[in-house]
């Protein structure tokens, strides 16, 4: 078996894997059976290793990083996303955020398999010290914003519940039913969310962004010295550095919102459009700018992963920047009045729940 | 003029010039022809009303806080532990032997008559981390104004310079003659590597330098870079008959990644160091301690707790 077909198959093996435990978290959303998320946990672990193999062995047989074309970045991008979801794990039980983590790692690992994967040979520019150390620091930074994204999300979620269930129970108070509706509507929201408070999730996701803001920032500056050597001047403005340095600025106000005490749904939109950012910055530079510059002629710039600017790559995109607006719609709470209805309904069955 | 130092002291009006920033940078990058405005003057004047407010909020906050860190107050009473996050009372725990547990702490003392107050913190510096930070923006973005200002006092900032292939330019005082430029391929035909081998020749001073596509050379304060070829004659002939370099002299960018390093560093501090006080009031055999963290406040009650527990235990 010669080393390509290794890596072919542990690529292969990681993307099954993904699919499968994410269709794990999705049927737990569902059920809130734990023992779906156990396996989902399990098999995202395994998946992991084997991408793990894949990695090495490309490494050895590409003779240069796995992280030069679209089809190796996207690969990296996924197993660091995994590898962050494992290491969370390690001292607390944060299983539930694989609902969120394991589709996303399928997601880029099948958008990789799109990808030519034949390992390029390094370009003059790329042929530094820098792409050793610029890359991975800023895969790994985007990840950490990834996971502070997610746990945002999980808060504004539960925040939203939290609300509803508030004002469920001032009506049913209101309406002076018995001591087991009370108990009933405690058990009614068992789900996911149970498991993390809300401290826990802000907590979370200000964890995360201090370590993705440190990694964003020594990103931002070994791409400038990088660009220094390579092409003469550490800043151009060139589309690429300008999201990374959006990014960072989004960051920056939710670093200073936190300390300013504002409200903790406040900072979790800002990191969900921080991490809108990290998008930009990741993928819509190398897919969106290609098209509105066939159209009306905008710089790509000299950043453009080979390969970029295909279609697979617009829709890859725009489906993830679509899926991350939805779940921010999702979030939103309905104003008091719209539950009024739906409510009246459901009295009666409080009472068989006994 | 009150008004603008209200607005220039104030956190949320610069957190509303970063966000006109990043509208503009963005609309910069997918407007046709939009990134001419980072240069403009739409852009750099609120960069420049950013690193003003970044002073004044800086310069304003800084003074009460090496105030409270520098001189803690010491002689606190009892209404002030019992609103801080953690308070406690012990009797027959000796304050030594918080001493003992406490690692790392610097500790303050006074005692009046009865009472003793004493006083322990660690982790000063991360409270001055934000003004680390602040201070290296302005640092690295004087670098940038230096480097806009005095590049152009220098005739060869920015130049570009075309050498045919064993011949020479007189450049700033010295000599640099290009002897050969090599094209290297892979396998595949694409190009593994651009090569030009220069000599300097400075007076007696003779030094033969290779430049590649990330790897420039500097003589004098002047960076030589590959800028492009005669890709003509490697295409008919296999051989270039000229390389053009592009000359730097950027003054400011010491300054730049100075800047740049100070601002890591504050960034790193603020985010990673926690202040901890703890506060000891000593008064006829009863302790009363009350503790509190700007970071990590959950682990850091938590320990104290546990310290205060173990301490009453052993007594």
């Amino acid at each position: 078996m010669d080393i390509a077909a290794i890596e072919r198959l542990g690529f292969e093996i990681a993307l099954g894997a993904y699919l499968i435990s994410s269709i794990l978290f999705i049927l737990y959303l569902s059920s809130k059976k734990r023992r779906l998320a156990d396996m989902g946990f399990t098999l995202t672990a395994f998946g992991f290793a084997f991408q793990t193999l894949a990695l090495i062995t490309r490494w050895f047989y590409a003779g240069h990083p796995p992280w030069v074309n679209t089809y190796e970045v996207m690969s990296f991008f996924a197993w660091t996303i995994v590898g962050a979801y494992l290491v969370l794990n390690i001292r607390t039980d944060y299983k539930s955020v694989g609902t969120l983590v394991a589709p996303l790692s399928f997601a880029t690992l099948g958008f990789a398999s799109l990808q030519p994967s034949n390992p390029t040979p390094l370009i003059p520019a790329l042929q530094s010290v820098w792409l050793l150390i610029h890359v991975p620091i800023v895969v790994v930074s985007y990840c950490a914003l990834f996971i502070a994204f997610v746990a945002s999300i999980l808060f504004l979620f539960k925040d939203k519940q939290l609300s509803e269930q508030r004002t469920l129970k001032d009506k049913r108070l209101l309406k002076n039913r018995s001591t087991e509706a009370m108990r009933a509507l405690s058990q009614e929201h068992t789900n996911i969310l149970d498991k993390l408070s809300l401290t826990q999730l802000d907590d979370l996701a200000y964890r995360s962004v201090a370590v993705g803001f440190p990694l964003l920032t020594i990103g931002i500056i070994t791409g400038a010295i990088w660009a220094e050597a390579a092409w003469g001047s550490y800043w151009s403005w060139d589309p690429k550095e300008t999201w990374s340095l959006i990014t960072w600025f989004v960051f920056l106000i939710y670093l200073h919102a936190k300390t300013q005490n504002w409200s903790s749904s406040l900072a979790a939109y800002i990191a969900a459009f921080g991490f809108i950012s990290v998008i930009c910055t990741f993928l819509g530079v190398a897919y969106v700018l290609p098209f509105l510059e066939t159209y009306i002629s905008v710089s790509t710039g000299l950043h453009s992963y080979a390969g970029g600017g295909d279609v697979a790559g617009t829709v890859f995109f725009c489906g993830i920047v679509g899926f991350v607006f939805l779940l921010l719609f999702m979030t939103r709470k309905k104003p008091p009045h719209a539950s009024d209805t739906p409510l009246a309904e459901a009295t009666p069955e409080v009472t068989r729940v006994d | 003029m009150n008004i603008a130092i209200k607005l220039l002291t104030s956190t949320k009006f610069a957190i509303v010039i970063i966000a006109v920033i990043i509208a503009l940078a963005a609309f910069g990058t997918v407007y046709p022809g939009g990134d001419a405005i980072f240069g403009s003057w739409l852009f750099l004047p609120f960069i420049g009303l950013l690193a003003l407010s970044t002073v004044t909020c800086s310069l304003t906050r800084i003074r009460p806080l090496l105030r409270a860190v520098m001189h803690p107050k010491l002689e606190v009473d009892d209404q002030f532990l019992q609103q801080l996050p953690y308070h406690t009372k012990l009797t027959g725990v000796a304050i030594s032997q918080f001493k003992a547990h406490l690692k790392g702490f610097k500790w303050y003392e006074s005692t009046s008559s009865e009472t003793t107050f004493v006083f322990a913190q660690k982790g000063r510096i991360g409270r001055f981390g934000p003004y680390i930070a602040h201070f290296g923006v302005l640092i690295l973005l004087l670098g940038v104004v230096i480097g806009a200002a005095f590049g152009q006092t220098n005739p060869y900032n920015d130049t570009i310079t075309v050498i045919p292939v064993g011949g020479s330019q007189q450049v700033d005082g010295f000599v640099l003659r290009l002897d050969s430029f090599n094209v290297s391929y892979y396998d595949n035909g694409a190009v593994r590597e651009y090569r030009a081998i220069v000599t300097i020749i400075d007076g007696n001073q003779v030094q033969t330098r290779d430049i590649t596509i990330n790897g420039p050379t500097n003589y004098k304060g002047l960076t030589f870079l590959l800028y492009g070829y005669d890709s003509q004659g490697v295409i008919e002939s296999g051989k270039a008959s000229w390389v053009a370099f592009q000359i730097k002299n950027d003054t400011g960018i010491t300054l730049v990644w100075t800047g740049a390093a100070v601002t890591l560093l504050g960034i790193m501090l603020s985010l990673y160091i926690s202040h901890k006080r703890v506060w000891i009031k000593l008064y006829k055999e009863q302790i009363t301690l009350g503790a509190i963290s700007n970071k990590n406040v959950v682990r850091f009650l938590k320990n104290i707790d546990n310290l205060c527990a173990k301490l009453e235990d052993h007594s």
